[in-house]
């Protein structure tokens, strides 16, 4: 016959074995008399004791109640036992928690009592109320909740009875149990409780609670609410401002604005605060008065309470203090006005507009911008030819910024008919915010640089490049990264797809896990918009035409660029200056022809200089071959005459790693001025070519570790040339 | 948007030393009769509770307000307590900062302490605030801010008992993407919206463990009081591991990658849809490891689903209504939208929120304006039980393994006995609240 021990360990590994495996959280109703076996066995260990009581907890029935009670008395186990006896819905819980609070002390009657009072047994009332008494605090504290929370009358009355010589956290408790028994009792009953603890001379907390619940609970509580808005005691006022939140009502409102003026500053604040939250527009007139004169605090934080109110009454109220003396008075009014919606509002910023004074003008211009207003076109069209020219400005901006008030054609006709340079600016941003805003996606320009599919916590990787770019040039604009494109990298763990690119010459890395897709779109001006730019550029003077390049290079395209390389032939020098500039900052690569044949055959040292920076910067973007590019690096490197440029060629080289290119850049350590870059784009470009030249690496690495001072890049050398020796 | 002007005046500037980063003395506010209720003009002296690496964020942007104080942190483990004194007496060039080690001592003793900043582990986190709020402090609880439904039940009803002010740690609420999101939804911009997407966190599981880690020699009371750092948990042995952020995944302490991040997530969702004072009533389960693809249906009938991926950032949601959708989540320059003209709007509808809510793209800011004006935070503890109602449900619903529903009004499940079981939890004597 198997030992007593050895069939509990049995039974307990046969039962707890699963149940106790990562994860489980509940057994089936039917395991309950296995973990009864458990709570009775004198050999369980404390944990295999505490999951089954923990298990219990979610489908033990009154059959398991004797073996738990049986532990409430255990220091150890008493909380476990709790945790399973709570949730059960028998009385013979009760009878046992009951029994056991004549028994225990200490924790365990801390943790009985507790649960006495998350279950309510009222037959608890009377020895509860004997342990308000209690020398032992936490016990004297637990009884005081736990009374709250039966919650009747005898309960009440105990908890009143014992208020008066209770301190410190015994009080608190008494207090906490007082309110839970309000909350249930309510009525006359609840009112009664609250005055007593409203007129505590401590703690606040009670106070201010009680003030709520007397206010709230009573039906003459307005009376109550007025008394205390007029309270010198801070802590009894703002307890009834806030719970005058809670109150619907003309009458409350009426009782808050009643007190505006009259009191601290502090106190105008917060009745303002409880204004706006209210809602009420009633409270208008007098948050009006409040906000025109008195105390700065309390003047900004009736501005401040207005929009809130959402009611068209407020606008007047904000439009008078936008010409107030105090600049911050001023500002909160226009921030505030901006802030408030409806027609109203609209209708007296479009009067302003109309207002012959420019300081008005500006601040409805400031203010139609703010609150994005729309059917404005006219008006603003309007103020495009007002006397003002700031005026004029910021009319002719605003219609950039507002889509869709007037056609491109008309702001283009802005810029050609502008009195000044500020206006063609202003026309200027207006037209290019308009190109950008209007782009639309489009495949573009786009150069896969580098792609990777790979599993996210490793385990496999693919270089996807080619696979990705032949997408591309198939036409396809979004990538996915799934299985299906580029075969199972990882098997079995989540991949991620990462590619490197450049649209329309910016350079761009996106990452995607598996599922999801990588969108490869760049944006592009309506062809028609660039029409009319290009068709504009015949009828404009240099400086329109200087604007409207720039323009062109927002707008982006190859109409665009069409237009702006015909300009670099321009008579005026301005304009063509503007071209070539423009031209040599392009951002992809197709303009490299041309930026290197002005870098060859321009005159004008300062185009040299232009063209040879862009060559450096445009070669790399090419989609060519590292040869091709290389070809290009060596056209460029006999017109470098500056210092400057031969640190962006430097900047540049490792781009293209190959022997030729480490010589290039070896050639640069000589030169204190270039020495540095030089270091670093040799050990660059050696990283790259790695053992695949060992001789032409490990002499270069030898040369920039004689030259470099950074300890860096001397590092990085001392590897390279570690490797390239092995 | 708070542009109100601080005018600090009653509470004296007594610089202690020249030189040094301004410490002012400060007369309490219960020196002054005024006892836990700060007016707008005055400074609030703030203190901490178990401040650990999610508490120092906090820190860190609550010590540069202008008009707070900080003076004390709680801990029952010493060295974090220690890690928080050294930060802040560097910020204000003294050796002022009070650290304590037991709760109740602590509250009893700081009575000048008008505000606490609550970020202890989950499990204390319910307990840390009711004890706080119902000393009459103000409260700024980090979150996930309850264990169970009778938790978070318990808070929101000691707030409103004790008049008190109080703010979850769901800072999105407070920030700009979300907001815009949010008017979005309010301004009917995306149509009728019938489906929410939550992230969960993509780390733990909805399943989670009970086993205990091996037992190590307990450390000196004063350097880790573990019954106080177990608090109403079920008791374990002592491991160091706990102490140190091993405690996430255990039953006893944690509330799953649903709690983790849907914490702030659902509450992200609910406040958008207008059903931050509801919880979700229906929750159908699904048979994985997190809740990922987990459909709830709210009381106006929109569905909110449980995500894992999806997003580029952190805590991300997305709305998606007959119009239209946008989505945010952390990091993101800013939210994503079916159509981009929908961003032309941007800043005028956060702008107008902050005007009509006078409440700041600042969560913190948001709190310490309201300890002032007494007006209810953005995330108060209503709004906070609510949402972690929808939190534990959605566990109960994994743990269970089967559909539930259930009914806001009554805080039960729907004819469902073994459900309304994982309603609460019994507390460890003597942490009882």
């Amino acid at each position: 016959m198997l030992k007593k021990r050895t069939i509990l360990i049995l039974v307990a590994a046969a039962l707890l074995s699963p149940v106790f495996s990562y994860g489980q959280t509940v057994v089936p109703a039917s395991k309950q008399d296995e973990l009864i076996a458990v709570l009775k066995s004198g050999d369980a260990t404390r944990k295999e004791k505490a999951d089954a009581c923990r298990l219990l907890s979610s489908i033990a029935t009154k059959e398991a109640v004797p073996a738990l009670a049986a532990l409430l008395g255990d220091e150890e186990m008493n909380h476990m036992a709790r945790y399973a006896l709570e949730p059960i819905k028998d009385p013979s819980v009760d009878d046992a928690l009951l029994d056991a609070l004549g028994k225990l002390q200490g924790k365990p009657l801390v943790g009985v009592i507790g649960s006495i009072g998350v279950r309510g047994e009222r037959r608890a009332v009377k020895p509860l109320a004997q342990m308000l008494k209690s020398n032992d605090s936490m016990v004297a504290q637990a009884a005081g909740r736990a009374l709250g929370n039966i919650g009747d009358a005898a309960a009440a009355k105990a908890l009143g009875s014992a208020l008066a010589g209770s301190s410190g956290d015994n009080k608190l408790a008494i207090c906490e149990g007082m309110f839970r028994c309000a909350e249930t009792l309510g009525g006359n009953e609840a009112a009664a409780i609250y005055d007593q603890l409203r007129e505590l001379k401590d703690p606040h907390q009670a106070r201010a609670g009680g003030l709520r619940g007397a206010i709230l609970t009573r039906k003459d509580g307005f009376d109550l609410l007025k008394e205390y808005l007029e309270s010198k005691d801070y802590i009894m006022f703002s307890a009834a401002v806030q719970t005058s939140g809670e109150m619907p009502g003309a009458k409350v409102t009426a009782a808050l604005t009643g007190q505006l003026g009259k009191l601290s500053a502090d106190n105008q604040v917060l009745i303002l605060g409880a204004l706006a939250v209210r809602g009420d527009a009633a409270a208008i007139p007098a948050i009006a008065k409040a906000a025109k004169s008195g105390d700065k605090a309390v003047r900004i934080a009736a501005i401040e309470a207005l929009p809130p109110l959402g009611d068209a009454s407020a606008v007047p109220v904000l439009v008078d203090l936008l010409d107030d003396s105090d600049t911050d008075i001023a500002q909160a009014a226009q921030a505030n006005l901006a802030a408030m919606s409806g027609n109203k509002v609209d209708a007296a910023v479009m009067a302003m507009l109309a207002d012959g004074n420019t300081k008005t003008q500006l601040t409805a211009l400031d203010l139609i911008e703010r609150r994005r207003m729309t059917n404005v076109g006219g008006a603003l069209l309007k103020a495009t030819k007002d006397n003002d020219e700031s005026v004029r400005t910021a009319a002719i901006k605003m219609l950039g910024d507002l889509p869709g008030e007037v056609n491109f054609g008309v702001l283009v006709n802005l810029l050609l008919g502008a009195k000044s340079s500020a206006e063609i600016r202003a026309a200027e941003r207006a037209l290019a915010t308009t190109c950008k805003r209007e782009a639309k996606p489009s495949p573009g320009n786009v150069t896969i640089r580098k792609a990777v599919y790979r599993g996210i916590e490793g385990g496999g990787s693919a270089d996807v490049t080619k696979k990705v770019a032949e997408m591309v040039a198939a036409g396809a604009v979004s990538i996915e990264a799934s299985n299906a494109n580029f075969g199972d990298a990882a098997q079995g763990i989540v991949k991620e797809l990462q590619i490197e690119f450049t649209a329309n010459g910016v350079t761009q890395t996106e990452t995607v896990r598996e599922g999801q897709s990588i969108t490869l779109l760049t944006g592009a001006t309506p062809d028609a918009l660039v029409e009319e730019l290009c068709s504009a550029m015949a009828k404009a003077q240099a400086e329109q035409k200087a604007a409207l390049l720039r323009v062109l290079r927002a707008a982006q395209g190859a109409k665009a660029l069409e237009s702006i390389r015909a300009a670099t032939k321009d008579a005026d020098s301005e304009v063509s200056g503007e071209a070539i500039s423009i031209l040599c900052g392009w951002p992809s690569a197709e303009v490299l022809p041309d930026v290197l044949k002005l870098a060859t055959t321009a005159g004008e040292n300062k185009v040299k200089i232009l063209a040879v920076r862009g060559a450096i910067r445009l070669i790399p973007l090419q989609d060519a071959s590292v040869d091709k590019k290389l070809a290009g690096f060596k056209e460029i490197v006999p017109l470098i005459q500056r210092d400057e440029e031969k640190r962006l060629l430097l900047g540049s080289l490792a781009t293209v790693p190959t022997n030729e290119a480490l010589a290039m850049a070896v050639a640069y350590l000589d030169s204190a001025a270039t020495k540095n870059e030089a270091c670093f784009a040799a050990v660059a470009i050696a990283e790259a070519i790695g053992s695949k030249s060992a001789a032409e690496v490990g002499a270069a690495m030898e040369k920039v570790l004689a030259a470099a001072t950074n300890d860096d890049v001397k590092k990085r050398a001392k590897a390279v040339l570690d490797k390239a020796g092995k | 948007m708070s542009k109100r002007k601080t005018n600090l005046t009653r509470r004296g500037f007594l610089w202690r030393t020249a030189g040094l980063v301004a410490a002012p003395v400060i007369v309490p506010a219960t020196a002054l009769g005024l006892g836990g209720s700060v007016p707008p003009s005055e400074r609030i002296i703030l203190g901490g509770l178990g401040i650990g690496n999610r508490g120092s964020h906090d820190l860190q942007w609550m010590l540069p307000e202008k008009d707070v104080q900080f003076v004390a942190d709680c801990d029952p483990q010493k060295s974090r307590a220690e890690k928080v004194k050294n930060i802040v007496d560097t910020r204000y060039g003294n050796k002022d900062f009070k650290i304590y080690h037991n709760t109740p001592e602590f509250l009893a003793e700081r009575t000048d302490i008008d505000a606490l900043l609550v970020t202890t582990g989950d499990r204390w986190h319910a307990l840390a605030s009711i004890l706080a709020m119902r000393a009459g402090k103000d409260v700024y609880s980090e979150k996930p801010s309850s264990m169970t439904v009778a938790e978070g039940r318990a808070v929101a009803d000691t707030a409103k008992r004790h008049r008190r002010i109080y703010q979850t740690g769901t800072q999105r609420l407070s920030e700009g993407n979300f907001t815009f999101c949010n008017e979005m939804l309010r301004l009917g911009r995306l149509g009728d919206v019938h489906t929410v997407r939550a992230h969960i966190a993509p780390w733990d599981a909805a399943e989670m463990r009970h086993d205990w880690l091996p037992a190590q020699p307990l450390p000196p009371k004063d350097e880790v009081d573990w019954d106080q750092w177990l608090g109403p948990c079920p008791w374990r042995p002592y491991n160091p591991a706990y102490c140190s952020g091993g405690w996430r995944g255990f039953y006893d302490f944690h509330t799953s990658c649903i709690g983790e991040w849907g914490a702030h997530t659902f509450a992200q969702c609910q406040v958008a849809i207008g059903q931050q004072y509801t919880s979700a009533i229906d929750y159908k389960y699904v048979n994985n490891k997190t809740g990922d693809g987990m459909v709830t249906t709210f009381p106006n009938g929109v569905k909110m689903v449980l995500q894992l991926e999806g997003w580029r950032g952190s805590c991300g949601v997305t709305f998606e209504g007959t119009e239209g959708w946008v989505g945010a989540a952390d990091g993101y320059s800013q939210p994503d939208v079916s159509n981009p003209a929908m961003l032309d709007d941007f800043k005028k509808l956060v702008g107008d929120y902050m005007a009509r809510t006078q409440r700041p793209m600042s969560h913190v800011r948001n709190f310490l304006d309201c300890v002032k004006s007494r007006q209810q935070t953005v995330a108060n503890a209503e709004m906070m039980h609510r949402s972690m109602t929808t939190v534990h449900a959605a566990n109960i619903c994994m743990w269970l393994k089967r559909d539930l529903k259930f009914d806001p009004d009554k805080e039960r499940f729907v004819n469902d006995p073994q459900a309304d079981r994982f309603l609460s939890r019994a507390m460890r004597e003597p942490w009882i609240y």
